[in-house]
C-alpha cells in the first residue's frame, strides 16, 4: 500500500514538472523572432531560466525517487537476491519503475492537453471563424520534453545501479531482527 | 555411500562490532548428506544463522571452504552465486519476506520470472507448489490478507517452486503461534520425504529438534555435537 501511495505522489510530481518543462520549451519557441503567435509574450531569458530550473528539478526528483525505491524496498530487493535474482534482474525492476512513472505522467499530461484542446475548441468555435485551438502547450515541446525527461532519469538510474549493487542479500535475513 | 550435499571444512568467520571482534564461527567442520533433514540448534548468538548464511552463499567465510553439491561456493563470484541460489537453493525466512503488492501466486512465480520458462509453465509450477503446501485456495490473496501460517506456507511454496536440492530455513517458526509452527515443520518434513530435498533448519527452540534426522548443536561459534 505504501509503494502505491509513493507511486501516486511521484506520478503527480512528475506530471507537474513535465507540464512546467513543456511550458518552458513552448515559451522558448514563442520568444524567438518570427515565431507563431502564442497565448502571451515572453522574454527569452525567462524561458531559458525556467527550462534550466525545470531540468535541474527533474534530475533531482529522479535521483530522489531512485533513492527512495532502493531504500524503502531494501528487504524486497535483498529477498529477490536471496532467491536468485542477479544484480541485473533487480536493476531492470527498479529502472522499469522509474520509466513507468515517467511514461504514466506523460499519459496524464497528454490526456490533459487533449481536454484543453477540446475545451478551447468548444468555446472558441463560431460558424464564421477559423477555429484556433491555441493550446497552452503544442506538440513539439511535449515531444522534446519526453526526450529531456528520459535523459533526466539517467541520474536516478545511476543511483539505483550503485545502490542495488551494494545491497547484500543477507539483509533479507537480518533486517527485522 | 550417500552423496554429500554440503561440506564445510575449517570454516572461520569473524565480525567487527563497535571495535570488538566477534568470532561467530570457529573451525566448523560439517558434512550433510543429500536428502538429510538437519536441525541446527543452539542459544541466541551461538553462530547458527551465520553458519546457515555461509552454507547458503549469502556470506563468505574468512577461512575454510564450503562445498555445495560439488562446487566451492566460498570462491564463486556474485553472479555465479545468484545462479546457484536460483537453481539449487530455496530459502524460508522467519519474517516470510513476501512482496506486499504481489498476490500469493505472484510471490511464488516471482522466483521464475527472470528465467526462460513460459508464463503458462511458471503458473503451473506455482499452482503445484501452492498445492504441495496446502494453500492453493488462497492463491489470489495478498500477503496482508493471509495469516502468519499461510504466509509462511506461501514462502515455502516460493522456496520449492524451482525444485531446489537444498532448502534453508532460518527460524521458520519464529513468528508463528505453536500450532502453526508445528504445521510448518510437519510440512517441511513432508517435503523432505516426498521431494528428497535436503533440509537445513535453524532454530533456538529445543522442542522442535525432534523433526530432524540429525541435530547439530552449536555453542559460541563451535559445533558441540
Amino acid at each position: 500500500m505504501r509503494s502505491r501511495k509513493r507511486f501516486i505522489v511521484f506520478t503527480f510530481m512528475y506530471t507537474a514538472i513535465i507540464i512546467w518543462m513543456s511550458f518552458s520549451i513552448q515559451m522558448l519557441f514563442a520568444s524567438r523572432p518570427g515565431a507563431k503567435p502564442w497565448i502571451m509574450d515572453v522574454d527569452e531569458t525567462v524561458a531559458i531560466i525556467s527550462l534550466i530550473l525545470s531540468a535541474v528539478i527533474s534530475i533531482s526528483l529522479s535521483v530522489f525517487y531512485a533513492w527512495i525505491i532502493t531504500n524503502y524496498r531494501r528487504t524486497e530487493i535483498a529477498t529477490l537476491k536471496c532467491i536468485g535474482y542477479t544484480n541485473n534482474n533487480v536493476r531492470i525492476i527498479i529502472v522499469g519503475e522509474l520509466i513507468w512513472v515517467t511514461m504514466f505522467s506523460f499519459l496524464i499530461v497528454f490526456e490533459l492537453l487533449i481536454h484543453i484542446v477540446a475545451f478551447s475548441g468548444y468555446f472558441h468555435y463560431t460558424a464564421d471563424s477559423i477555429v484556433d485551438f491555441s493550446p497552452i502547450i503544442r506538440f513539439p515541446p511535449l515531444l522534446i520534453t519526453i526526450g529531456l525527461f528520459l535523459i533526466a532519469q539517467v541520474g536516478g538510474i545511476l543511483i539505483a545501479y550503485r545502490r542495488v549493487l551494494r545491497l547484500r542479500p543477507i539483509i533479507a535475513l537480518r533486517i527485522h531482527k | 555411500m550417500k552423496e554429500i550435499m554440503i561440506k564445510c571444512e575449517g570454516v572461520h568467520k569473524e565480525f567487527r562490532l563497535r571495535g570488538n571482534i566477534i568470532r561467530a564461527l570457529i573451525n566448523v567442520n560439517l558434512e550433510i548428506e543429500a536428502g538429510e533433514f538437519i536441525m541446527i540448534q543452539g542459544p541466541t548468538g551461538c553462530g547458527k544463522t551465520t553458519l546457515l548464511n555461509v552454507m547458503s552463499g549469502l556470506d563468505l567465510p574468512d577461512e575454510g571452504s564450503v562445498i555445495l553439491d560439488g562446487e566451492d561456493i566460498a570462491r564463486a563470484n556474485e553472479d555465479r552465486l545468484s545462479n546457484i541460489r536460483r537453481q539449487k537453493i530455496g530459502f524460508v525466512f522467519q519474517d516470510f519476506n513476501l512482496v506486499d503488492n504481489l498476490t500469493a501466486i505472484e510471490n511464488v512465480e516471482a522466483l521464475l520470472w527472470p528465467t526462460v520458462l513460459r508464463t503458462k509453465e511458471i503458473e503451473d509450477r506455482a499452482i503445484a507448489a501452492l498445492r504441495a503446501v496446502d494453500v492453493l485456495e488462497r492463491k489470489d490473496h495478498y500477503p496482508s490478507d493471509l495469516s502468519g501460517g499461510e504466509r509462511q506456507r506461501v514462502g515455502m511454496a516460493r522456496a520449492i517452486i524451482h525444485q531446489p536440492r537444498v532448502l534453508f530455513a532460518d527460524e521458520p517458526t519464529g513468528n508463528l503461534d505453536p500450532a502453526s509452527g508445528t504445521n510448518v515443520l510437519e510440512l517441511l518434513k513432508k517435503l523432505n520425504r516426498d521431494l528428497g530435498t535436503t533440509m537445513i533448519v535453524v532454530t533456538h527452540d529445543s522442542s522442535l529438534v525432534k523433526y530432524g534426522d540429525r541435530v547439530v548443536k552449536m555453542d559460541r561459534g563451535r559445533i558441540v555435537r
